[in-house]
């Protein structure tokens, strides 16, 4: 067995592990910290497969921002994990029947043969496959490119327009507006003559 | 290519050894007796009446959405940055585009306020 | 390595939308920053986002009317084309989009949501469907369905204080997703098979025949189901009532009819450009799925109280009826299914915009019961809104007669008699519930006697031309039916 096999397994095992755990944690934080590990670990696939752009892509997106977003939502929404797992026995048989139908879709589709191909010879070592993809991404591929920004302008405008609220009677100051006071703006001279107080007003009040 | 990621390797086995070996160590070697108290959850000599766990402000999803947006968008430079000098002015030309669809989503996010606290 | 520069001037259009979409966006943001107190809503500047839109899908239809020469053009490395049918479908694009933003003025003001925003969303929707209509390529017409379906769950769900209208987002979104990796994963199985992502070049990987069909048989499910969804044909049209039902009805107009164009345009570009030689393999599972839609469209129908409900499930079987033109997976079926969605989209267009126009601030004419007695409230209102009703149903002269008996004659054209009896019977099934608004309307006494409010003029204007033109274009047939004919002629011919 190669080394890069041995390796593939250990990924592999640790992927399947976490995976199980994120559907059976009990505490949704658990289960989102155990899908951080499992993208690690299919990160650690993708670089077996020599995608390494891919793999660094998918630790620095979704380990490092889809997961915060992940967390924040479990956090936010307050999810009695107990109500859910109520329903689980109910779905259990139908879902077992999805998952069965797919396993075998699987095995019959996902054999590297009945695609007719064999494994790549593997790259020199000074291939750099964020390389190969920059230089088709760019040119080629342009139209796609310049429609996923227009896809992240999108999300964007639908994130602001949908969650963003502003709150009524905040107390809140602009700095911007407070750093241009002035002192006339703050200070007034008056000019007070001195008076003598009226004795007979206070006696009324008194 | 792959010997290339080798020391990788190495340093998430070698991160694994050390931080799980100090946890196996403690688990094997220190003395557990735990009983119901010790395991109860206190707070500063009271007990505890409410869970650790509090609901989050949606402000902090809006944060967070953005933050991938635009972590996204920085995704793609970085090929971008390698094969610079191989795609000419096109592929210049090309990421300023990209960048100008989203500076226009910068733009409204900001003039909307919701980069404010408040 | 210098790469040439593509052709721009055939994608001209999408540019402008594109550009103007950022415009309206840009004047929403700093119309905001210009009020003293935001929390108040300054009408002024937001209706210059209704202006702009109006004005940008005027220019933009001015664009592509005038570059159609029926000429396919295509542009970035092969991954845009522009032929006869898309000019055609755009262009209908643009005009639905035109009457979706004019009918649904009012509406969007009585309820707040006269926003930047809106017709932001609307008019990347709206580049969404033309990035579909003009791919060539997995990878764009992907792309182009993502941009149309996140603009439409923002739409749905803008209205964000009404829980209905949320929960449809919702469930949308949930679907949708699920349809998108169904989709992806039928794609990721062609592409395995064949090696590339251009449709063209796919056709003529599998006209030379595969190695495995087991591989073909399931990328071909996978996108079929995923299709099915978008276009929310039985059985995978569980959103659709939910969705009609509970988005506003703005955007339920919108929803049902440009979208259909966008749908049509990727049935055929997958199927009947890339997929043309596996045409027996998904025939079958067309025919399956239009019939379903026949059935379970007409049947569900008749039990609807709700008429948004009510047109979503005749949206359910209209596009069984779509697919059964697909599926003879010749050029008269594409040319009749192409001049059955153009109609069914002017007749969706009109049923809904009159929807709109009753509605009033706080009430929202939904229910079927609010229609009766229409016409001694409203006389006009009723006949347009019967002209549309039985054109639905596909009775003569109307155009909906028309477009049903296109699809019907390819139908037996191609030898499949027992579809077309089919088709028929559910469409007698369907004639029932459309025939009951005109009853409702005209034979029984309204709740109420109030006058329907005074709605904006343009908005009245339009919905009469709409009405009478599906009248007229079913006193005069056969120009727009000559010209799908030609356009999917001059394309796929």
């Amino acid at each position: 067995m190669e080394f890069s096999t041995v390796v593939f397994y250990f990924f592999a095992a640790i992927l399947l592990l976490s995976g199980l755990r994120v559907i059976t944690a009990k505490n949704p934080v658990h289960a989102a910290l155990a899908l951080v590990l499992a993208f690690f670990t299919a990160a650690g696939l993708w670089i077996l497969l020599e995608a390494e752009f891919l793999a660094i892509t998918l630790v620095l997106v979704y380990v490092g921002a889809v997961m915060v977003l992940f967390l924040f939502v479990v956090m936010m929404l307050d999810i009695n994990i107990e109500q859910l797992r109520q329903q689980f026995w109910d779905y259990l048989p139908i879902a077992a029947l999805v998952a069965g139908l797919m396993i075998v879709q699987m095995v019959l589709v996902l054999g590297g043969e009945t695609f007719g191909l064999t494994a790549p010879a593997p790259k020199p070592a000074d291939y750099s496959n964020t390389r190969e993809l920059g230089l088709l991404l760019y040119t080629e591929y342009v139209y796609p490119f310049e429609l996923a920004a227009v896809i992240l302008l999108v999300a964007i405008v639908a994130a602001i327009a949908l969650t963003l609220r502003r709150r009524q009677g905040v107390k809140w100051v602009d700095p911007a507006v407070q750093v241009k006071v002035k002192r006339e703006g703050r200070v007034r001279l008056v000019n007070l003559k001195p008076q003598k107080p009226e004795l007979k007003a206070e006696e009324d009040e008194a | 290519m792959l010997e290339n990621y080798f020391p990788i390797l190495l340093f998430i086995l070698v991160g694994l050894a050390i931080g799980i070996g100090p946890m196996l160590l403690g688990w094997v070697l220190a003395p557990n007796r735990p009983d119901a108290e010790k395991l109860s959850p206190y707070e500063c000599g009271f007990e505890a009446f409410e869970d650790a766990r509090m609901k989050f402000d949606v402000r902090y999803y809006l944060v967070a959405i953005l933050f991938i947006l635009f972590d996204l968008e920085i995704a793609f430079l970085f090929p971008w940055a390698v094969v610079l000098e191989q795609i000419g002015a096109f592929g210049f030309w090309s990421m300023v585009v990209f960048l100008a669809i989203l500076v226009v989503g910068f733009v409204y996010e900001w003039m909307k306020g919701a980069l404010e606290w408040e | 390595m210098t790469f040439p520069m593509p052709d721009l001037l055939p994608a001209a259009p999408e540019i402008l939308v594109l550009v103007m979409a950022c415009v309206v966006l840009m004047f929403e943001a700093y119309a905001v920053r210009g009020q003293a107190d935001r929390s108040e809503i300054v009408a002024r500047p937001r209706v210059a986002g209704y202006v702009l839109t109006l004005l940008t899908l005027l220019a933009a239809a001015g664009l592509t009317a005038f570059t159609a020469n029926g000429v396919s053009a295509t542009t970035f490395s092969g991954m845009f084309v522009d032929d006869a049918m898309a000019d055609l479908l755009k262009l209908m694009t643009y005009l639905a989009g035109i009457a979706a933003a004019i009918y649904s003025r009012q509406y969007l003001a009585d309820r707040a949501l006269m926003r930047g925003e809106y017709f932001a969303l609307l008019l990347f929707a709206v580049l969404g469907m033309m990035v579909m209509i003009s791919a060539s390529h997995l990878l764009t017409l992907y792309l182009g369905l993502e941009l149309l379906s996140l603009a439409l769950y923002a739409m749905v769900a803008l209205r964000r204080d009404d829980a209905v209208a949320v929960e449809a987002a919702m469930k949308y979104f949930v679907l949708g997703a699920l349809a998108s990796g169904l989709l992806l994963y039928g794609m990721s199985m062609l592409y395995g098979l064949t090696g590339t992502l251009e449709l063209n070049k796919m056709a003529a990987t599998l006209a030379g025949g595969v190695d495995n069909p087991v591989v073909l048989a399931f990328g071909l499910v996978f996108v079929v189901a995923g299709l099915g969804f978008k276009l929310g044909t039985a059985p995978f049209h569980m959103w659709v009532p939910d969705i009609y039902h509970g988005a506003p009805t703005a955007v339920t107009l919108f929803i049902g009819s440009a979208p259909k164009l966008a749908a049509f345009a990727f049935v055929i570009r997958l199927l009947a450009d890339g997929l043309q030689p596996a045409h027996a393999d998904w025939q079958q599972m067309l025919a399956v799925m239009a019939v379903l839609s026949l059935a379970i469209g007409n049947l569900a129908a008749i039990m609807q109280t709700n008429i948004k409900r009510m047109l979503a499930y005749s949206t359910i079987a209209h596009m069984g009826f779509l697919l059964l033109g697909v599926m003879t997976g010749e050029l008269n079926g594409y040319g009749a299914a192409l001049y059955y969605v153009v109609t069914y989209v002017i007749m969706s267009l009109g049923a809904f915009g009159l929807i709109l126009h009753l509605a009033r601030a706080g009430f929202e004419a939904d229910a079927l019961d609010d229609y009766k007695g229409l016409n001694s409230r409203a006389p006009w209102l009723a006949a347009l809104m019967a002209i549309l009703m039985l054109s639905m149903a596909g009775l003569p002269p109307f155009v909906g007669f028309y477009a049903k008996l296109t699809v019907l004659q390819a139908l037996v054209g191609a030898g499949w008699i027992w579809l077309a009896v089919v088709a028929v019977l559910f469409s007698l099934v369907g004639a029932y519930y459309y025939l009951r608004v005109v009853k409702l309307m005209y034979f029984d006494t309204p709740h109420s006697h109030e006058p329907v409010l005074a709605t904006p003029g343009d908005a009245r204007l339009l919905l009469s031309v709409n009405g009478l033109g599906v009248l007229l274009l079913g006193l005069l047939p056969q120009p727009l039916l000559a010209l799908c004919l030609e356009a999917m002629r001059l394309t796929y011919g």
